[in-house]
């Protein structure tokens, strides 16, 4: 094998891919480089071996299913269609009871926030603080009413 | 495939396709799948599973008729679907090596009175198959199919670089594995 510095351009010298001007310099250089010209050389016998390869024919059974599975085009793709959009409403299902599952879950565990703690400090507050000037004003009603009748 | 002055084009038969009409479907079916089929042969070795990787390619071409943007031609989208189902069929026989590795659809070589030109056929379809997967791929696109260097970089979305080096490294490993014909 050769190692020159034209090696990797020879490829595509034979594959026809080089502009006029690199197709030139290629040749000049394979006039004079023997290893260039027997690479050459290689190349062109193994395209032909390979243009030798038999071209298998499909079978007509095998055609004759291709062409079925256009008949069944596009009742397959809807079909599969359908199966697509109830997975993905399944999904959006799922997904909606376990947020609002989650929701409540929260909702439960979490803190109490700070108006809740003043006015449960409120009404604590209002529980334990002495009888208000309203219900000492009905004792005393209560009393005198009491001290009438006795009378 | 060649088209009559008459014949819809492949992208128009897309759009037909796409409207409903099977009948554009079929016309497809018949222009490429013999080139199809021919090139499935050679990347995956055995005839059964070639028709197996080509009727996945057309079901895939149906699925994806909507998605094509027609930026290339229905050929070379074709040729794309198909080198992904064959690589995803090796991919499957290395998961599951049931079978033989090597793919060979080909009988032992014969010294009888087959001849030298079966000989010569049966260490080709070898040669081939020894060839690592990309190696392949860039051989059978340019030799059998005769692909330009960009159409092969289109199809198989690499650089043109890429294909250049692969085809280098390939043609290489041919000479080597053919070596008693070049001589």
């Amino acid at each position: 094998m050769t190692e020159c510095e034209y090696a990797d351009r020879l490829n595509a010298y034979y594959d026809g891919e080089l502009s006029a001007a690199q197709r030139a310099k290629v040749e000049a250089h394979v006039d004079t480089c023997p290893a260039c010209a027997a690479e050459l050389d290689r190349l062109r016998k193994l395209g032909s071996l390979l243009g030798n390869l038999p071209r298998p024919a499909i079978s007509e059974a095998a055609l004759a299913r291709l062409h079925r599975a256009a008949d069944l085009w596009p009742t397959a793709s809807i079909r599969r269609m359908a199966s697509a959009l109830a997975a993905i409403a399944a999904l959006v299902l799922v997904t909606c009871l376990v947020a609002l599952w989650r929701q409540d879950t929260a909702a439960q565990a979490r803190p109490a926030q700070p108006w809740e703690l003043a006015a449960e400090g409120r009404r604590t507050m209002l529980d334990a603080a002495p009888p208000a000037a309203e219900e000492q004003l009905a004792s005393l009603v209560v009393q005198d009413l009491s001290s009438r009748e006795d009378q | 495939m060649e088209t009559g002055p008459l014949s819809p084009t492949d992208h128009e038969l897309v759009s037909r396709a796409r409207s409903g009409d099977r009948s554009a479907l079929h016309t497809l079916v018949d222009r490429h799948a013999r080139s199809l089929f021919t090139l499935a042969v050679r990347l995956v070795g055995q005839v059964a599973d070639a028709e197996d990787v080509l009727q996945e390619t057309f079901a895939g071409a149906f699925r994806s008729l909507a998605t094509f943007r027609e930026q290339s031609s229905v050929k070379t989208w074709l040729t794309q679907i198909l080198i992904l189902q064959a690589a995803q069929y090796h991919r499957t026989r290395l998961r599951h090596p049931a079978g033989r590795l090597d793919g060979l659809d080909v009988p032992a070589r014969s010294d009888g009175p087959a001849g030298p030109a079966v000989d010569l056929r049966l260490d080709l379809g070898s040669a081939l198959l020894a060839l690592c997967q990309e190696h392949r791929e860039v051989i059978v696109l340019r030799e059998l199919q005769g692909m330009s260097y960009d159409e092969m970089a289109l199809v198989l979305k690499v650089p043109r670089g890429t294909v250049e080096s692969r085809l280098f490294r390939a043609r290489r490993q041919l000479q080597h594995l053919l070596k008693e014909y070049l001589l």
